[in-house]
């Protein structure tokens, strides 16, 4: 079939070009600003800057609102992200496995509340934040990241539960095995690149999310990409790109961890509603 | 294939279960539910309240802080604040901007999810890999970090201007235009569409595409007549996530796009903050999510239909 195909009028020349293209557009930026990391000075029209250096290293490291700000997100992350996973994981196997009354009302009402411009959520809750004194705290900020997390801990895990063959642990039910042991290794077992996929894409946004934290958490609470917005306007580029480039390794460790599953289908399975 | 298998699994939950699961699954679905109800769903309700000219309660403490609170007038509260927002000029050029770049960016993101997509499905190999690693690229880079580096990029002193330099070409400057929204939302809506087309392109059977083939459908006809119709669903939500994600952007358009006219996302924001105005703020808000809330219709109507076409309803 691929041969047949092939007789499509794409010439080898125009894939390589759209390639290219493509590279350009997506690497170029990111390429263009982690080299700025490590310039000395750059002047327009010059292709090169005139030296390498570390120096905008160690003044990011040697900034103590920089390393707070550092802090900060390593440690509210991975909170959300284990909180999440309470409130969202056994939801989610509900939602995969069971047929509740109001199942399809509970999907929709999450997807919902994703549609409402986030933006305009967060100047809605500033009333609610006052009122129950959530404002500039660590809990307030938690709570704000959690909420963008919800979706991606709901839907992807429980299309994942969904997908585990019911016979299979009728299976192991009937070799005896008991009802615990038949969850942890078969469900359990099955459903985890789903749910692997939902923790990093959970991480990722509450890593990511800068606005809504900013609004609760400033001036008290900054993390990375909140500092990064007063970053830009603050200090020469390449401090910025210093911080760009710590602020996206998290990242990319997570991509090696699960771009498999991510590729793999598991993410597209949790966005359609079953 | 797989929703078969699916069809199965709902009939053995059903059988094996009894009628235990649906109260102990409505409890299981209650914690993130209640959180979303609480943080979500109030806030916009006193949202609603506020933007309709209730200012005391809850809102008592915002309409004194805010500028240009417009109080109600009947019971049920007075739209001033939405005609204010309606007559306000800026408005208008910041929805006209909004809904351009929103109809705009996510026309080239599918077109471009679909042809990466479609060279995947019926040619694959190692190109075909190489352009949807590259797509997926933007899904793990935190989107500050991509404004800002799309912002490098194409500005006054960036790389393209640079380069092109180089060769007596004046590429223009587009930091600070609508084109950098433009080329930054197309970025950071690139991965969720390709990942969703992808996977739908992929569960159709290659049986389906070889007896086409046999029957003499050319390459056009196999992409027109069946590989896009069965892959319907996944494109309309591509569709649908990128349209509704673009329309309440922030970040991007904050620093890539031009001061006057902006998008609503940022003008919600300033209309918050900066000059303070937080009623007319709202109801901005509320108009995007109106328009949100219809392409999200469309969303799920998809879902319904496909669902039951296959039988899970």
């Amino acid at each position: 079939m691929a041969k047949f195909f092939k007789s499509i009028n794409l010439s080898r020349i125009g894939i390589n070009l759209f390639i290219a293209l493509l590279a350009v557009f997506i690497l170029g930026p990111l390429v263009w600003l982690g080299v700025h990391a490590f310039a000395a000075d750059w002047h327009y029209p010059n292709l090169y800057p005139s030296g390498l250096t570390m120096r905008w290293w160690s003044k990011v490291f040697l900034d103590s609102a920089l390393a707070t700000a550092i802090k900060n997100s390593l440690i509210i992350s991975p909170i959300v992200v284990i909180i999440s996973m309470f409130i969202c994981l056994p939801a989610a196997y509900a939602a995969g496995r069971m047929n509740f009354f109001g199942r399809k009302a509970f999907m929709i009402t999450l997807f919902s509340a994703n549609s409402f411009p986030k933006i305009g959520l967060f100047a809605a809750i500033a009333t609610l934040y006052y009122a129950l004194n959530l404002m500039g705290t660590f809990v307030g900020v938690v709570i704000i990241q959690l909420l963008g997390t919800i979706i991606y801990m709901t839907w992807i895990p429980a299309a994942a539960f969904a997908a585990v063959p019911k016979n299979l642990e009728e299976a192991a039910r009937d070799a005896g095995a008991s009802k615990f042991t038949v969850f942890r290794t078969i469900t359990l077992r099955l459903a985890m690149p789903g749910i692997l996929v939902a923790i990093v894409m959970s991480f990722l946004a509450s890593f990511d999310e800068a606005q809504g934290t900013y609004l609760v958490g400033a001036p008290a609470i900054f993390t990375m990409p909140t500092e990064m917005y007063s970053l830009v306007q603050n200090y020469p580029i390449q401090v910025a790109a210093v911080f760009s480039i710590l602020l996206a390794i998290p990242s990319v460790l997570l991509l090696g961890l699960a771009r498999k599953h991510i590729m793999g289908g598991q993410l597209a399975e949790g966005f359609q509603l079953k | 294939m797989i929703s078969l298998r699916r069809k199965k699994n709902k009939e053995g939950s059903l059988t094996s279960q009894g009628g235990g699961p649906s109260l102990l699954g409505l409890g299981l679905s209650l914690p993130p539910l209640l959180i979303v109800l609480v943080f979500v769903g109030l806030p916009i309700l006193i949202g609603l309240t506020f933007s309709l000219g209730f200012t005391t309660g809850p809102n008592r403490v915002i309409a004194i802080i805010g500028q240009q609170i417009h109080k109600k007038n009947h019971w049920w509260g007075t739209l001033s604040a939405y005609n204010d927002v309606i007559h306000d000029s800026r408005f208008l050029g910041d929805l006209g901007l909004t809904i351009f770049v929103t109809v705009l960016s996510t026309t080239l993101v599918l077109l471009l999810a679909l042809s990466i997509a479609l060279y995947q499905r019926l040619i694959g190999g190692r190109k075909a890999a190489v352009l949807v690693t590259l797509s997926i690229v933007p899904l793990f880079v935190p989107v500050v970090i991509s404004a800002w580096a799309i912002h490098t990029f194409y500005g006054g002193d960036g790389f393209m201007k640079t380069f092109f330099t180089h060769f007596g070409v004046d590429f223009p400057t587009l930091t600070s235009t609508p084109s950098a929204i433009v080329i930054g939302t197309v970025w950071t809506s690139l991965p969720f569409a390709i990942l969703m087309i992808s996977s739908g392109l992929q569960a159709i059977p290659d049986a389906l595409i070889e007896s086409a083939k046999d029957c003499g459908a050319s390459v056009f006809r196999v992409i027109a007549n069946i590989l896009v119709p069965l892959a319907k669903t996944p494109i309309i939500i591509a569709a649908s996530f990128t349209s509704i994600g673009i329309l309440g952007s922030f970040t991007i358009p904050l620093f890539l796009g031009p001061n006057q006219p902006t998008m609503l996302g940022v003008e919600i924001s300033n209309f918050f903050g900066a000059y303070n105005r937080p009623q007319q703020s709202l109801v901005m808000a509320f108009i995007v999510f109106a328009i949100a809330s219809g392409i999200a219709v469309l969303y799920v109507r998809s879902n319904i239909k496909s669902a039951r076409e296959s039988g899970r309803l």
